[in-house]
């Protein structure tokens, strides 16, 4: 069953733009994985999904068209949003980050925090912690698990491996294949790091330049030699 | 604590509560959200001139003029100062300086019959007899705001405001409407300018345009959030109290405009030393003598 259908999106900045007729479409419960080079419309593609750039086209959330809509009406219908470096509060510690993340779902918090504490229990261990103090991999976290206190039945993540070791990006494709597999979440990742993409998507596309130039599995893509070089280190 | 001081300490200590409600109600707006206002002595005018006109012109008494002159503050200011919220930084900050002026220029231009015009307005009815008095409503008013203000910022939507001043952009992100949130705050610092502009008019008995809508009094106002802690409650009561108390202590020295210079380096050195202010100064010793190196953000 289809969740999220994307229609010839394009997405300007002033004059600029940004998108160019992008069309995807994501099934429940799916892990997709954006991949693209920087500059490519990643995170734009994300913005533009949560009603936070100007846009033209369509986008439908289980089959309702969502185009238009304010941020606040986007997440209130179950999409939450992780953005790229985390974007979180610095002088606030870990709980009131999460807690901001809750608005829309007031009645479900202590449910959402035990589930995010249950992911990463780091959060449970410091979440008297100002998170201006804390490493790249928990801000990663914090970042997760406020977009998950909104009850979202879809995640979008921007960019989750920015700056994070290795080991910590292999903790974090677990941790959203989990979302996926396992809590049945609709799961958008955009990134550069292609090999990261791979570990954990069904399904990949390609964005260069604001369009999707290729779409497939990571078999299909890595079939590509031209594709393969460049995203895929082959 | 009237039974101990002389009665200028009283009337100085008035002044202080009142400078003190008027910074609590700029920090909701500025201090937590990060919109810096320059129109705060805006609504504090709206309070002041709405219950004075009120109660002197209209025979209202001030049981009934004050709490309408607080609604005629958040409307008023919501009115026309709710568009600016829209803007963002140093273009907010200039609208709403704009609009302290335009209020100066309205209140002797359009029925100075009733605003008493470049004169202001004399006479206004007082609501207490005696410093003492005075002093016992001005406390209870400030600990009323505080405990108020205080209690409203640890519900989420104080939370939400002070997400609002580190980064709006990720606040409207996770679902918020920060036009609700700050509106919301607006109104808030509204009702507080209005309430301390009202109760100010009937303590002082008369208003000037000048004297209110004032860049020095602006100042004075920021300057007490500022050097006392913004973003807290009790920041601005203390730094209200350090100004005022400073500028008295400087009087006899310094009796000409010198001493707002000397103020003006105090604040300033004192800004740079602490940007989180007094009560971030008073932690720090507070710690320190307990023997506390616990770091509060670990």
């Amino acid at each position: 069953m289809l969740v999220l259908e994307i229609e010839n999106l394009s997405a300007f900045y002033g004059k600029a733009q940004a998108l160019r007729e992008v069309s995807l479409t994501v099934n429940e419960g799916e892990c997709i994985a954006i991949v693209g080079a920087n500059g490519a419309g990643k995170s734009t593609l994300l913005d533009s999904i949560m009603g936070l750039v100007k846009t033209r086209g369509t986008v439908r959330l289980h089959g309702e068209d969502i185009t238009g809509l304010r941020c606040a009406q986007i997440v209130k219908r179950g999409v939450g949003y992780a953005p790229e470096r985390f974007n979180l509060f610095p002088h606030m510690t870990v709980r009131d980050n999460l807690l901001v993340g809750a608005f829309t779902a007031r009645n479900e918090i202590a449910k959402n925090l035990d589930a995010v504490h249950r992911l990463f229990p780091r959060l449970a261990e410091r979440e008297n912690q100002e998170t201006s103090t804390q490493s790249g991999g928990e801000r990663q976290m914090v970042s997760l698990g406020r977009a998950l206190m909104s009850s979202p039945n879809v995640l979008l993540v921007d960019e989750p491996t920015i700056g994070l070791a290795p080991k910590v990006c292999g903790e974090l494709a677990k941790v959203l294949q989990r979302l996926s597999k396992e809590m049945g979440l609709t799961v958008i990742v955009t990134e550069q790091n292609a090999n990261f993409a791979i570990s954990l998507a069904e399904r990949l596309y390609v964005l260069e330049g604001g369009r999707i130039t290729a779409q497939g599995t990571a078999a299909d893509l890595s079939k590509d030699d031209i594709l393969a070089k460049s995203y895929f280190g082959a | 604590m009237p039974e101990f001081v002389e009665r200028g300490t009283l009337r100085t200590m008035i002044q202080a509560c009142y400078l003190a409600i008027f910074a609590m109600s700029w920090d909701v707006l500025s201090g937590r959200t990060g919109y810096i206002s320059f129109g705060h002595p805006f609504l504090i005018g709206i309070g002041a001139y709405s219950t004075a006109i009120l109660s002197k012109k209209f025979g209202v008494p001030p049981e009934y003029s004050i709490p309408l002159a607080i609604v005629i503050t958040m409307f008023g200011g919501l009115v026309v100062l709710l568009p600016a919220l829209r803007i963002k930084g140093s273009y907010f900050a200039l609208v709403t300086l704009a609009f302290m002026e335009l209020m100066y220029q309205l209140v002797q231009v359009i029925r100075p019959d009733l605003t008493g015009g470049t004169r202001g307005i004399t006479g206004i009815k007082s609501l207490t007899r005696g410093a003492e008095a005075g002093y016992e409503l001005a406390v209870t008013l400030m600990l009323g705001v505080a405990l108020g203000l205080w209690l409203l910022m640890r519900t989420r939507f104080g939370t939400a405001l002070w997400a609002i001043g580190m980064d709006e952009d990720s606040v409207r992100g996770s679902g918020l409407s920060t036009t609700r949130l700050k509106t919301m705050a607006f109104l808030v610092s509204a009702l507080v300018a209005g309430l301390g502009g009202a109760y100010y008019a009937h303590y002082t008995g008369s208003l000037a345009p000048r004297a209110l809508f004032d860049i020095d009094f602006l100042f004075t106002i920021i300057v007490a959030a500022l050097i006392g802690g913004a973003g807290t409650i009790i920041g601005p009561m203390f730094g209200a109290f350090f100004l005022i108390f400073l500028l008295e202590w400087l009087r006899p020295i310094l009796p000409g405009a010198e001493r707002y210079f000397v103020y003006g380096g105090v604040a300033l050195i004192l800004y740079m030393y602490q940007p989180k202010g007094l009560v971030a100064i008073a932690q720090s010793l507070r710690d320190r003598v307990r023997g506390d190196n616990y770091d509060h953000r670990a």
